[in-house]
C-alpha cells in the first residue's frame, strides 16, 4: 500500500486534532483510576459507616483515635482533637493499624522451635515449667490490667514481673534512684516549660506521644525568631528537630554527657542557678574538648539556657549527667520541669537483669520484638506476627489491633495522670490468645482483665477527683455511679486527674555520676531511636510514610 | 490547485477527530442508566414541609453521614400506596413490601480509598449543600446516571465539561477539584486528611 501525501496529511489532522480534544487526557485518568480498581483488589462494603472512639495499643502512649468501622471491621483510623495528650496527632503506624491484622506475616498457629504446635501443648509445657521451677513474665506496658495479672500470677509462684522500657522511660530512671519516687510517677511538664534542653531526643520526630510536643511547637515556636517556647536541640547531626529548633548546637557524637556537665560546671561557677547541686569533675576545657564546642560556646549556651527559665533537658536515653543537669538547672520536681504526676506509681523491675535463673520465660506481645531475654531458660513468646529470627521456644499467636480489650494508663512521659479503655472493637480469631487469657488458663481463678479494669473504674469513682474528657467533660464528682463512669470510658472518654498540688520531689545527688563511655553513649542514644519503630511487621501506610517517602528520619540517613 | 487540496485534506481529518473526540467519545464513554425508580426532590420537600437537605440526608451521631434515606424513611408516608404514579407503584410493591432498599444510583459516590466528612464541611466550614451538589434538591425529575465504562465512576466526578475549563464550583469533585477549593479557603489537608 503507497503512503500518499493526502494520507500524511489526513494521520497529521488527525494526530493534531486528536491532542486538543479530551480523548488522550481523559483516557489516562480513567486507565490510572480503572489500574486502582482491579476486581480482585478487596474493597470494604460502603454501609453501614460507623465511628467508634478507641486508643492506639500499639506503643503505651494510648494516643486517641476515631476507628472509621465498615459493617464491623475497621476502614481507617484518625486522631481525636480532643485527646489530652496526642490532641489529634498518630505516628504512621497509628494511622495504618487497622491494616496489621491483615499482614501476611500475621501469626495465626502456635509454634514450637519453629515446628506447628497447638495451645494445648503449649499450656501443658508452660503448666510443666511453672511446676520445675520460678518464672518470669516479662511486660512492655506495665500499668495496664493485664499487668496486674501478670503480677498475681508470678507473686502466687514466687516469680518476678520484669518490664521492658523505651528511651523516655529510661530517661527517667536516675530520678528514681535519686529521689526513690518510682518512673511511672514522673513526666515531662513541657506545657509550663519554656525553654527546652533536647539532648538528641527528637522530639519532633516522634518522641514521646505523637503530637503532644509537635502541638506545643507548632503554637509556640513555629516560624518565630524569639518563640515563646525555646527548643535547643543538641545533636551530632542536623536532624529533623535540629532543623526546626530554635537553636542547633552540634557537638561530637556520644560527647551529649560532657556537655551536661560542662553547662553545670557553669551554671554553678557564675552562679546563674539557684537550685544547686555537686560540680562536675570535668573541667570546662574537657568538655570543650569532648564536645567539639569552645569553652566560650558552652559558656554562651548556659546562659542562654537559663535565660528564659522554666527550662528543662530532655535526654534521649538513661544519661545520669543529663538527669543532673536538670538537678543543677532545679528542673526536677519543678513546674515545667519534671513532675510527679502520681503518688500512686509502682515501682518495675527491669527484664535486662535478675531472670537468668528463670525456669521460663513468658514474653508478652507488648514487648518489642526485637527484645531478646538474656537467659537460657524456656521462652514463651506472645505476638500479633512474626518478625522473623526471633529467639523464642514458643511462639504464641496473641490477638491483633483491636481485637482486645484493654485499659490505657498513663503515657510514660506525660506531666498529668490519665486512664482510658480500648474496648476490642473486633472479634478475634479463635486461634489466638492474649497472654492473660493464657495465664488463666492455667489458674482458672486467676482474675481477669475485665475485672481488673472495672475494679479501677470503681477506685476512679470512689477517689471523686479529676474529670472525664470526652464529647462532653464530666468532673467525675458529678458522675452517679461507677457503671455510669465505666459506660463513659467504654466510650472512648479519658479521666484525666487534677494537676498535683504539689509537683515537687526532692533528688539527692550529693556527687556528680559517673560520665556515659562515649562509645557506649553513642550506641545508646540518636542512633537507637529508630528502635522505637520495634514493631515486628509494619502496616503498608507506615512503611510507605516511614521508609519510601522518608517522612521519619531513618537511622542510616543521619548525616553524622 | 494541490495546495487548496493539501488544506481541504488536512481540514477534514482535523474535523472528523474533533467531532469524534468532542462529541463521539463522551457518548461512547460513558453508558447511561436510568435510577431505580423516580423521585421528585421539589414535591417532597412542598409536601412534607422539609426545607432543609439534613432533614433527610442526615448526619449520625457519630458524624458520619447517612447519605440517602433508607426504605424506614419512605415507609413513614408509602406504607400504602398514597397517590397513582407508576413510581409510587414501584416504590411500593418492589421495594418496601419485600423490604428491600432502593439500589440508587449514587452520582457523587467517591471511590473507597476517599475519606470524606460531610460533617467537618457543612458544620465546621459552613458549606451549603448546593456548593457541591448544585441545586439538585430544588429539582423534580431525577437525571439520568451516566457511567464510565473504564473507570466505573459517575461523571459528576469529572464534571459534565469534558474539557473541566470555564466550569461551575460545582462541577466535577475530582481530587483537583477538593484541592482547589481548599486553596481557595486558604485551608490545608495533608494527604492523610483525605486518603486515610
Amino acid at each position: 500500500m503507497k503512503l500518499t501525501r493526502r494520507d500524511l496529511l489526513w494521520g497529521a489532522a488527525g494526530t493534531a486534532g486528536l491532542l486538543v480534544t479530551p480523548v488522550p487526557w481523559k483516557l489516562l485518568d480513567d486507565v490510572s483510576i480503572w489500574s486502582q480498581n482491579w476486581p480482585w483488589i478487596p474493597q470494604p462494603t460502603r454501609d453501614p459507616v460507623e465511628v467508634k472512639q478507641s486508643f492506639c495499643t500499639l506503643c503505651p502512649n494510648g494516643c486517641g483515635m476515631r476507628v472509621r468501622m465498615a459493617t464491623g471491621w475497621p476502614v481507617g483510623v484518625a486522631g481525636v482533637a480532643s485527646h489530652p495528650i496526642s490532641r489529634g496527632a498518630l505516628c504512621p503506624l497509628g494511622f495504618g493499624a487497622h491494616q496489621l491484622n491483615w499482614h501476611p506475616q500475621r501469626l495465626r498457629t502456635v509454634r514450637h522451635r519453629a515446628n506447628s504446635s497447638s495451645w494445648q501443648a503449649a499450656t501443658a509445657a508452660f503448666a510443666k515449667a511453672c511446676s520445675e521451677g520460678p518464672i518470669a513474665i516479662i511486660d512492655g506496658y506495665p500499668g495496664r490490667a493485664a499487668s496486674s495479672v501478670f503480677q498475681t500470677f508470678v507473686q502466687k509462684r514466687n516469680g518476678s514481673y520484669r518490664t521492658v522500657s523505651g528511651p523516655e522511660t529510661q530517661a527517667l530512671a536516675s530520678y528514681e534512684s535519686w529521689s526513690g519516687v518510682p518512673v511511672a510517677g514522673l513526666g515531662y511538664d513541657l506545657e509550663n516549660a519554656q525553654t527546652i534542653v533536647s539532648f538528641g531526643a527528637p522530639l519532633l520526630d516522634g518522641w514521646g506521644t505523637p503530637g503532644r510536643f509537635a502541638r506545643l511547637w507548632a503554637e509556640r515556636a513555629a516560624g518565630s525568631t524569639d518563640p515563646r517556647l525555646r527548643l535547643i536541640q543538641v545533636e551530632a547531626s542536623l536532624s529533623r528537630t535540629a532543623a526546626r529548633a530554635w537553636q542547633w548546637v552540634p557537638v561530637h557524637p556520644g560527647s551529649e554527657a560532657a556537655l551536661a556537665a560542662g553547662l553545670a560546671r557553669v551554671l554553678l561557677e557564675e552562679r546563674l542557678v539557684r537550685a544547686g547541686g555537686p560540680m562536675p569533675p570535668m573541667t570546662l576545657a574537657q568538655a570543650a574538648e569532648q564536645t567539639g564546642l569552645s569553652t566560650g560556646a558552652i559558656a554562651d549556651l548556659a546562659r542562654t539556657i537559663v535565660a528564659r527559665p522554666p527550662v528543662v533537658a530532655i535526654a534521649n536515653d538513661g544519661n545520669p549527667a543529663i538527669a543532673a543537669l536538670n538537678v543543677v538547672l532545679g528542673a526536677a520536681g519543678a513546674c515545667g520541669g519534671i513532675v510527679r504526676k502520681s503518688k500512686h506509681a509502682e515501682s518495675y523491675a527491669s527484664a535486662d537483669t535478675g531472670i537468668t535463673s528463670a525456669r521460663a520465660v513468658l514474653i508478652d506481645a507488648s514487648v518489642p520484638w526485637d527484645f531478646t531475654p538474656p537467659t537460657n531458660a524456656e521462652v514463651f513468646r506472645f505476638a500479633a506476627s512474626d518478625g522473623g529470627s526471633g529467639a523464642a521456644d514458643w511462639l504464641l499467636p496473641a490477638p491483633g489491633f483491636l481485637e482486645e480489650l484493654t485499659d490505657v494508663p498513663t503515657a510514660p512521659a506525660s506531666g498529668i495522670a490519665t486512664y482510658a479503655v480500648a474496648p476490642s472493637l473486633l472479634k478475634a480469631p479463635p486461634e489466638v490468645h492474649s497472654a492473660a487469657e493464657f495465664l488463666g488458663g492455667i489458674d482458672p481463678a486467676l482474675i481477669t482483665v475485665e475485672k481488673v479494669i472495672h475494679t479501677r473504674c470503681a477506685d476512679l469513682f470512689r477517689g471523686r477527683a479529676g474529670i472525664l474528657q470526652g464529647q462532653e467533660t464530666t468532673p467525675v464528682s458529678k458522675c452517679s455511679s461507677v457503671q455510669k463512669l465505666e459506660e463513659q470510658l467504654w466510650k472512648g472518654a479519658v479521666w484525666i486527674d487534677e494537676p498535683p498540688r504539689s509537683a515537687a520531689f526532692r533528688c539527692e545527688l550529693k556527687e556528680w555520676p559517673a560520665t556515659a563511655d562515649s562509645a557506649q553513649s553513642v550506641g545508646s542514644s540518636s542512633w537507637n531511636w529508630s528502635k522505637a519503630w520495634r514493631a515486628p511487621v509494619l502496616p503498608p501506610l507506615a512503611t510507605k510514610l516511614y521508609l519510601e517517602s522518608s517522612l521519619r528520619e531513618a537511622p542510616d540517613r543521619r548525616n553524622v | 490547485m494541490t495546495g487548496s487540496r493539501n488544506i481541504v485534506a488536512f481540514g477534514l481529518g482535523l474535523a472528523v477527530t474533533l467531532l469524534a473526540g468532542w462529541v463521539a467519545f463522551p457518548r461512547v464513554l460513558y453508558v447511561q442508566k436510568r435510577q431505580p425508580l423516580d423521585f421528585r426532590h421539589k414535591t417532597h420537600a412542598e409536601k412534607s414541609g422539609m426545607a432543609e437537605c439534613s432533614q433527610c440526608h442526615a448526619l449520625r451521631d457519630d458524624g458520619t453521614f447517612a447519605g440517602i434515606p433508607t426504605m424506614e424513611t419512605c415507609a413513614g408516608c408509602h406504607s400504602e400506596k398514597m397517590g397513582t404514579s407508576k413510581s409510587e407503584a414501584v416504590l411500593v410493591d418492589t421495594y418496601l413490601k419485600p423490604g428491600q432498599e432502593v439500589p440508587w444510583l449514587v452520582y457523587a459516590r467517591q471511590p473507597a480509598n476517599v475519606w470524606f466528612s460531610h460533617a467537618i464541611h457543612v458544620k465546621r466550614a459552613n458549606l451549603a449543600c448546593a456548593e457541591c451538589h448544585a441545586s439538585y434538591g430544588e429539582s423534580d425529575d431525577v437525571r439520568i446516571y451516566q457511567q464510565n465504562r473504564i473507570s466505573g465512576y459517575s461523571r459528576d466526578i469529572w464534571g459534565h465539561s469534558m474539557s473541566r475549563l470555564r466550569r461551575a464550583p460545582h462541577e466535577g469533585m475530582k481530587m483537583s477539584d477538593c484541592e482547589d477549593c481548599h486553596r481557595r479557603h486558604n485551608i490545608e489537608v495533608g494527604c492523610l486528611g483525605c486518603h486515610q
